[in-house]
């Protein structure tokens, strides 16, 4: 980012577009400077002339050099960002946010529940937990998605489930021909977890719907709000807390934020 | 620091010979007083006897709109500084709300450089209120009518029945007055101290009706915004916005982007309001909720509670100045006092 100026955003060039299903795809950039950012930190990218949305980085924060974003098309600018090809130019601003407390984690059960696209910021921090993995307990991936078409990084799930210390489980709604994994939303995975409870940290992202679900289950579960880390994806602008648009309370989600733990917003209203 | 005593005519001689800046001073109109350009040749000085002017000066460092960056291959970047200006007659609420405008926009981990050039470049003249709007509050949100060292003045003007006590407050102040002016008689002070004395019960006397003492250390005790009571007040809000525009501490905007050229794109900031339906507005289709505040009444308590319940946690003050701009501006006639009140637990 320029130092100069947060407002202006750094050239970053396309180098790769990986089509993961048929609504989502991720784009590999390759920044002017390299862009060192935390897992869980997010960035502002902006697709020239037309403007710019926050995405959470999907690659490991060990690689400042080539930050991936996955995108799900949902309006105007991610429908501009999916019709890109390697080789434009899109804009960076940030990294912002506090990022997950990785440095925190040290003996915890680290305990991931993704929906959808939800998974993307969420394996910023799998790489970020697999590079210090002496360092914690273990490591439980849950993952829910509509339909197969709709699981993101297919071909990660063997390495990950074979990782010594890593659990990875995965759901989709509805049963279909061919599938012979889990079948129901991901809270069904939540049921009886195998997981040291008051030594468990959870990061939860997704769609708010699934946020309130899993965030109720987690807490049937036995889990305290403080153990819970949701991430409160909402419309933001600025980035650095200025200009006003992304409260929950007190709580300025693109500075404070945006993975809040859930005891700090439980008690304001619309948090899901 | 001293305190000098300026005549009617030398006062308005060193406003207009003041050079090295653009003056703004606020010029009474039908109207009500508003902050226009003072042009060097006047002999009739500005309305620092009138009540505080319609508009606030937020807008001198943070613009309605303005360009904040440039980018693409042939973008150029944008230039940030402006010429200096002086602004003359500003009150001790609104320099409340530069403390507060600052620590939003200068404090934390990201700077904000056109509004810190806008703002370390700016001299400011203010005044001790003589005369205020029948709105004006400053008393309940722990505020005075006049201004002191330290406030962020360079310097403070009184306006006396036959001239002006003018007290320069910081060095940049002292280097401006230059000249050599008299001091402050001993009656001249204690004439200050009686004008003040009465703008504070005056004030006082006009808010009778409100109970409530808001200070940044102890402030009311707000329902949360899914609090049906809010209903009682939102009813009467037709999401104009003129509240936020007018309000010196609001500081909501949004960023845009646009094409100039190929290869030149221009990001321009503007204000925005909390209180219009797509602020909050998020992506999303059928059966999501594209909005933490679809209700009318939510937005509305979000402003109110921002100004009084989470910017004290947030910046260890208060959002509210007291200034009354947003009950002068309501077409709704919601009057942020009324609100308070009655909502306080
Ligand atoms: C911290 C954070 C991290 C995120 N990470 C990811 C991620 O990794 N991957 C991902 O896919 N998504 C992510 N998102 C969500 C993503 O930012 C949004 O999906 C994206 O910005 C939607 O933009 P759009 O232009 O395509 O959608 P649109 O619905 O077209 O919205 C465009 C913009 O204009 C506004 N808008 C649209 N229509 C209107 C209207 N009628 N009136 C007023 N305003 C309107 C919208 O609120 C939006 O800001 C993240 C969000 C946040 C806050
Ligand atoms: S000025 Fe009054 S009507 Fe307009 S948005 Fe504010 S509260 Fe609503
Ligand atoms: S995005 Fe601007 S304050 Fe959070």
């Amino acid at each position: 980012m320029n130092p100069e100026n947060p407002y202006e955003p750094e050239p970053a060039e396309i180098i790769e577009v990986i089509d993961e299903t048929p609504m989502i795809k991720t784009l590999a950039l390759k920044p002017t400077s390299p862009y060192q950012f935390k897992a869980g930190q997010f960035a502002q990218l902006t697709l020239p002339g037309v403007g710019e949305g926050p995405f959470t980085p999907s690659s490991s924060p060990l690689e400042p050099e080539r930050i991936e974003i996955t995108i799900l098309k949902t309006g105007i600018l991610t429908d501009g960002i999916h019709e890109c090809q390697a080789g434009q130019t899109l804009g960076l601003r940030g990294p912002f946010g506090k990022g997950y407390p990785v440095d925190k984690l040290d003996d915890k059960e680290v305990l991931i529940v993704g929906g959808g696209v939800g998974l993307a910021p969420l394996r910023a921090l799998i790489y970020a937990l697999l590079a210090r993995l002496e360092r914690v307990k273990r490591v439980s991936i849950k993952y829910g998605a509509r339909d197969t078409s709709e699981l993101l990084y297919k071909r990660q799930y063997d390495e990950w489930a074979g990782t010594k210390k890593v659990d990875f489980t995965c759901t989709i709604d509805r049963p279909e021909p061919g599938w012979d994994g889990n079948v129901g939303v991901v809270t069904t995975l939540l049921e009886n977890i195998d997981v040291d409870r008051p030594n468990c940290i959870a990061f939860v992202c997704g769609p708010g719907i699934m946020l309130k679900f899993v965030t109720q289950a987690l807490m049937e579960e036995g889990l305290t709000p403080e153990q819970i880390y949701l991430s409160m994806n909402r419309r933001m602008s600025c980035g650095m807390g200025k200009c006003g648009r992304c409260n929950i309370g007190p709580y300025y989600l693109c500075k404070d934020g945006p993975d809040m733990q859930y005891s700090l917003i439980k008690d304001y209203p619309n948090v899901f | 620091m001293t305190v000098f005593y300026l005549p009617k005519d030398k006062f308005v001689g060193w406003l207009s010979g003041l050079n090295g800046g653009t003056v703004f001073a606020p010029a009474a109109t039908a109207l009500g007083s508003w902050v226009r350009r003072f042009e060097s040749d006047t002999d009739e000085p500005p309305a620092l006897d009138k009540p505080r002017a319609a508009q606030s000066t937020k807008g001198f460092f943070l613009p309605p709109a303005e360009t904040i960056a440039r980018y693409g291959p042939d973008a150029g970047s944008v230039a940030i500084a402006e010429g200096r200006n002086v602004l003359v007659g500003v009150r001790a609420c609104e320099l409340k709300a530069w403390k507060y405008l600052d620590k939003v926009m200068l404090e934390g981990d990201f700077d904000d450089p056109a509004y810190r050039a806008r703002r370390e470049n700016a001299v400011i003249i203010s005044c001790d209120c003589a005369d205020c709007a029948e709105t004006c509050c400053c008393v309940l949100v722990d505020g005075r009518p006049y201004v002191e060292e330290g406030d962020g003045a360079d310097i403070n003007v009184t306006t006396l029945e036959d001239g002006y006590l003018v007290e320069p407050m910081t060095d940049k102040g002292v280097e401006l007055l230059g000249g050599e002016f008299s001091e402050a008689s001993s009656e001249q002070l204690t004439a200050r101290q009686r004008i003040r004395d009465a703008m504070v019960e005056r004030l006082k006397t006009q808010n009778a009706d409100f109970t409530f003492n808001a200070t940044d250390a102890n402030p009311p005790d707000l329902p949360l915004d899914d609090d049906k009571s809010w209903q009682r007040h939102s009813a009467d809000c037709v999401e104009c916005g003129a509240c936020t525009n007018i309000c010196p501490t609001c500081h909501c905007f949004y960023l845009f982007d646009h094409e100039l050229a190929v290869g030149s794109n221009e990001r321009v900031r503007a204000w925005d309001s909390c209180l219009l339906s797509t602020y909050h507005r998020m992506a999303g289709g059928e059966n999501m909720k594209i909005s933490p505040r679809p209700e009318l009444r939510s937005r509305l308590a979000n402003r109110i509670l921002h100004k009084f319940v989470y910017s004290p946690q947030q910046y260890g003050m208060l959002g509210c100045v007291g200034c009354g701009r947003c009950v002068d501006a309501c077409p709704g006639a919601i009057d942020i006092r009324k609100v308070v009140e009655d909502l306080s637990k």
